[in-house]
């Protein structure tokens, strides 16, 4: 009885592992939460989609006391997506709601998920993790478009988002 | 019934199996977690092996180089923490009384400063000193301030940022203490992805870098809100005032700039 509970749990373990239901970070990267707006990959000016050689897309956002920048992310329908997203200054929340993205900014550190948006849509993205008086105004948009529809917003600009 | 064999031998068939397995087991997972997985994830761009066992036990990778799309405009390139601009002493507050005297001619003392400057007397430190810094760089331009700023050495803005946050707030130009306050101010708008003014400016938080508003021109709050609306003030790091001015309505904007202008 016990070994049929024990080898339940160990295969529904490695399905949710196999099926990324649960999203561990497979290595880890840093960056430094008080200059992140000066140098590197996470200046204001570098934030946003951008398409990448090899036909995927990089989001980079950052979440900071009490806003996502860029407040709205656009990404195309059934293109590998990666999410690299950092802290400016607490602990923040990251979760696009109607999918099973959701981890933590941790300032100091790049929080990185391959995801896929397979249909268009909208959704929102809250901070879910408490991060001062301000949180419960902190949340950005998430516009997954027509993979077409955003090859010709590509065409136009290297980084894309849907700030309006 | 007592046995006569030891327990800890690796005669003890029962002994040497359940280490064996154990170590084994050990083995394995070493293997998968620190060799195979770490290859078999997507995109983890492994060189050697070393570097596979290295990622998987957690050791910061350095960030593969990838192209950066460069401002086209000056963005602040002020570090802000809540220790900034760092400890003063009474020869920097006596310095910056002396460096004040230029900027007495819009930013006077008492109730004399124009509508469309912002009161320094009692700000935090660290609100006037970002300020300044990024008028001298270039990162927020005005006609009248920006001659002034650029002459400005690193010491100066220390020290009279240390004489400002010195001086005692003075009231407002139009102190009419029974305003409620707007909802914007004290709760925001969660529904519309604002929060409240006071989480950052005071009454509720006070955030590294942001201005005491409270007895502030309404003329001049109002005039920057609309410039972080509209884009022609971009010196908020990383957008984090025009994220929220570009959600606020026109009416909010004149709510919290005469709620902040009659208070005391």
């Amino acid at each position: 009885m016990s070994a049929c509970t024990v080898g339940l749990l160990v295969g529904m373990a490695i399905f949710a592992g196999v099926h990324r239901a649960v999203m561990p970070q497979a290595w880890i990267e840093t960056a430094n939460p008080r200059t992140v707006h000066i140098a590197g990959e996470f200046i204001e000016s570098n934030l946003g989609s951008a398409v990448e050689a090899d036909g995927s897309v990089t989001v980079r956002a950052l979440g900071q006391q009490f806003s996502f920048t860029p407040q709205c992310v656009v990404v195309p329908s059934d293109t590998p997506v990666t999410i690299r997203a950092t802290s400016a200054d607490v602990v923040h929340g990251f979760l696009i709601t109607g999918t099973n993205i959701n981890t933590m900014l941790v300032p100091g550190y790049i929080s990185i998920l391959p995801v896929k948006f397979k249909t268009p849509g909208e959704h929102t993205m809250p901070c879910q993790e408490f991060c001062g008086l301000g949180h419960e105004g902190m949340w950005a948009k998430v516009k997954v478009i027509d993979k077409a529809a955003f090859a010709t917003l590509a065409a136009k600009q290297r980084r894309l988002t849907c700030v309006e | 019934m007592k046995t006569e064999e030891r327990l800890f031998s690796w005669r003890n068939s029962w002994f040497s199996l359940s280490l064996g397995g154990t170590a084994g087991l050990v083995v394995l997972s070493l293997i998968a977690g620190f060799l195979v997985l770490p290859y078999a994830t997507p995109n983890s761009k492994l060189g050697s092996l070393w570097d596979a066992i290295c990622s998987a036990a957690g050791v910061p990778r350095a960030t593969a180089p990838s192209e950066q799309v460069a401002p086209t405009f000056k963005t602040s390139a002020v570090v802000m923490t809540s220790q900034m601009p760092g400890p003063t002493d009474t020869r920097s507050v006596g310095r910056g009384a002396t460096l004040a005297m230029q900027c007495a001619i819009c930013h006077a003392s008492g109730r004399h400063s124009q509508p469309d400057t912002p009161n320094l007397e009692g700000q935090p430190a660290a609100a006037v000193y970002k300020q300044l810094r990024d008028f001298k760089a270039g990162a927020r331009v005005n006609a009248v301030m920006t001659p002034f700023a650029i002459n400005l050495t690193e010491q100066d803005m220390i020290d009279l940022s240390a004489y400002y946050a010195y001086l005692p707030r003075q009231p407002g130009l139009h102190p009419d203490a029974g305003v409620p306050a707007p909802a914007i101010v004290i709760r925001g708008a969660a529904m519309r992805n604002i929060p409240a003014c006071s989480s950052c400016h005071g009454g509720g938080e006070v955030k590294a870098g942001a201005p005491w508003l409270e007895g502030q021109s309404a003329i001049y709050i109002k005039a920057q809100l609309q410039a972080f609306a509209g884009e022609h003030r971009r010196n908020d790091i990383s957008e984090q005032m025009r994220n929220i001015a570009r959600r606020m309505t026109a009416q909010e904007i004149d709510e919290a700039a005469a709620y902040y202008a009659s208070r005391p």
